[in-house]
């Protein structure tokens, strides 16, 4: 009896999050896959249609649009935020004067909410009156009645872009600046010694020390991406048109015009490539040790 | 990497420094300027006083929300940290991993199955049913986190404590949970912070404007036609509505920029 009920005792332990995390989760995963192969509508009628949602998504042209806005914003927030954090963790480990209070303000914004840094800066972009705008005509870098779409079908996905960078490169830096010190003053010494200059040190001893950190901000980079949410939805809601739409605001989309079934379509995508992508940069990562 | 360094090379790494910060401090300056520019500072009492929107409503919810969140997260991952770390039972690493799997699950692509559970189980436009899902997707990183801290702890502490004839929950609480204050603090200031920000989940699952929290109460200052002076005082209210995010920050950010770096380094 004592027995049964020591070996019971771990389960108990993670009862809890198993309870509300796993089974939430891996519930709304199941249901999800089944929805879409549904024509439901989200409240009642239920039927059965095959693959039927997932022939209607290949031919979508939203679709497509969505998933390059996606991988346009991987790639360039991923590298952006990576290559000006690296910058500016190496310098402020330079141990400058002030350095502090530039780490702070990079990293400020990680604490905001993305909703209300995406309503700050959509009245920002905003073509006639925004104050981008009207910092540029004051500066007569565009004319005095220029106005600058910044929120248009051409640009609207590289300001959500940059919003993220704004929001996110202090996370970088902090990474990067940890994983500064973990690296062996030694190794510096040695090339000091050599004749190495910064750049040689920083690409010769920096930047390989810090593959595995690298690695881990391409994976969260890659999550983040389909994460990203708040920002599109609150700047442009995915238009003009659907020029700006991402796979979680399209879904959304679906979701609000009564098409359940759809969206759930949608929502295996978005779970089929996060999954394929997170496995991808493991076997890669690991390839690399 | 501390050298000799030359004068020019330092100018260098100040004028980044400077320029980088200037485009940082841009959009935080614009919302204060802005929330001035039209109507003066009264745009503060008017947000303060509105008749659509309750700014300490607003930021009553948040902190509910975020706070109990961050409360159960930080009790049920400890205490499955704990297990996970510390206890040898069937199926353990299929359970461990089959949770952390779900990191990389977005909570956009299961928001029509959650938005029917919740549903269905009456917990719609509750603070209740927000907490939830915030507590089944948040728990999962602070869960890797409290297991890497157990990890860290000496074997021998728990080792000792068996022989002297501890049950397992008084090593936990009497033993491991003194030793475990800042991690638990860095658990808990993370899963405040990320619960505070959510927009999606409240703005999916809640309709009635008394319960929004900050995320989506911004949504009632905004017309489809603002003036200047309303787009003023949106200003103002976004600013209003930073504050706490603020406050949080400068009171917590040893243990934020604690949590960053573990959950980065280790994930």
């Amino acid at each position: 009896m004592a027995g049964a009920r020591r070996r019971l005792t771990p389960y108990l332990y993670v009862l809890p999050i198993v309870a509300i995390s796993g089974v939430l989760i891996y519930l709304s995963i199941g249901f999800t896959a089944w929805a879409s192969l549904t024509d439901w509508n989200g409240l009642r009628r239920m039927d059965f249609v095959g693959l039927q949602n997932y022939a209607t998504l290949l031919a979508d042209r939203t679709f497509w649009i969505a998933l390059r806005n996606n991988l346009l914003f991987l790639v360039v927030t991923v590298s952006v935020q990576a290559a000006l954090g690296l910058l500016v963790a190496v310098i402020t480990n330079e141990r400058l004067r002030g350095s502090n209070v530039f780490k702070a303000i990079f990293f400020l914004p990680i604490a905001m909410a993305p909703a209300i840094i995406a309503t700050v800066f959509k009245y920002m972009f905003e073509a006639n009156y925004g104050s981008l705008n009207e910092t540029l005509r004051a500066l007569k870098i565009i004319g005095p009645h220029q106005a600058v779409e910044w929120l248009g079908s051409d640009l609207g996905v590289w300001s959500i872009i940059a919003i993220n960078i704004f929001q996110w490169m202090g996370f970088s830096m902090m990474v990067y600046y940890s994983g500064l010190m973990a690296i062996p003053e030694e190794l510096y010494e040695a090339a000091m010694i050599d004749g190495a200059g910064w750049w040689r040190r920083l690409t010769g001893i920096t930047i390989p020390s810090l593959r595995g950190t690298t690695n881990v901000l391409v994976v969260l980079g890659i999550v983040g991406s389909l994460k990203t949410f708040d920002i599109v939805w609150l700047t442009t809601g995915g238009g003009p048109g659907v020029s700006t739409h991402f796979l979680s605001t399209f879904l959304y989309q679906a979701r609000s015009n009564r098409e359940a079934g759809y969206a759930s379509t949608i929502g295996m995508v978005i779970l089929l490539i996060a999954f394929v992508l997170s496995m991808l940069q493991i076997k890669l990562a690991n390839r690399q040790k | 990497m501390t050298m000799r360094r030359r004068l020019p090379a330092q100018f260098a790494m100040y004028a980044v420094l400077v320029l980088l910060a200037a485009m940082w401090l841009y959009p935080i300056g614009v919302a204060i300027y802005k929330s001035v520019s039209v109507g003066g500072w009264h745009n503060y009492a008017v947000v303060l006083h509105h008749p659509t929107f309750s700014y300490w409503n607003a930021v009553g919810n948040s902190f509910l929300m975020a706070g109990l969140t961050a409360v159960v997260i930080m009790i049920i991952s400890s205490l499955g940290g704990y297990a996970f770390s510390t206890m040898e039972f069937r199926g353990k690493n299929v359970i461990y991993n089959a949770l952390l799997a779900c990191l990389a699950v977005p909570i956009a692509a299961l928001i029509t199955p959650l938005f029917f559970s919740i549903n269905s189980i009456g917990l719609r436009d509750t603070y209740l049913g927000v907490i939830i899902p915030l507590i089944a997707f948040n728990v999962l990183m602070m869960l890797m986190m409290m297991r890497n801290h157990f990890d860290s702890l000496p074997r021998e502490l728990i080792e000792a404590a068996t022989l002297d004839g501890c049950g397992t929950f008084r090593i936990y609480r009497q033993v491991l949970m003194p030793l475990s204050g800042s991690a638990l603090a860095t658990v808990g200031v993370l899963s405040f912070v990320y619960s505070w920000n959510e927009y999606l989940l409240p703005n999916l699952l809640l309709k009635t404007p008394d319960k929004f929290p900050v995320t989506v109460a911004i949504s009632l200052l905004q017309f489809d036609r603002m003036s200047q002076e309303q787009i003023s005082q949106l200003y103002a209210g976004l600013v209003l509505m930073t504050i706490p995010s603020v406050l949080v920050y400068l009171f917590s950010q040893r243990y934020l920029r604690a949590g960053v770096a573990a959950g980065a380094v280790k994930s």
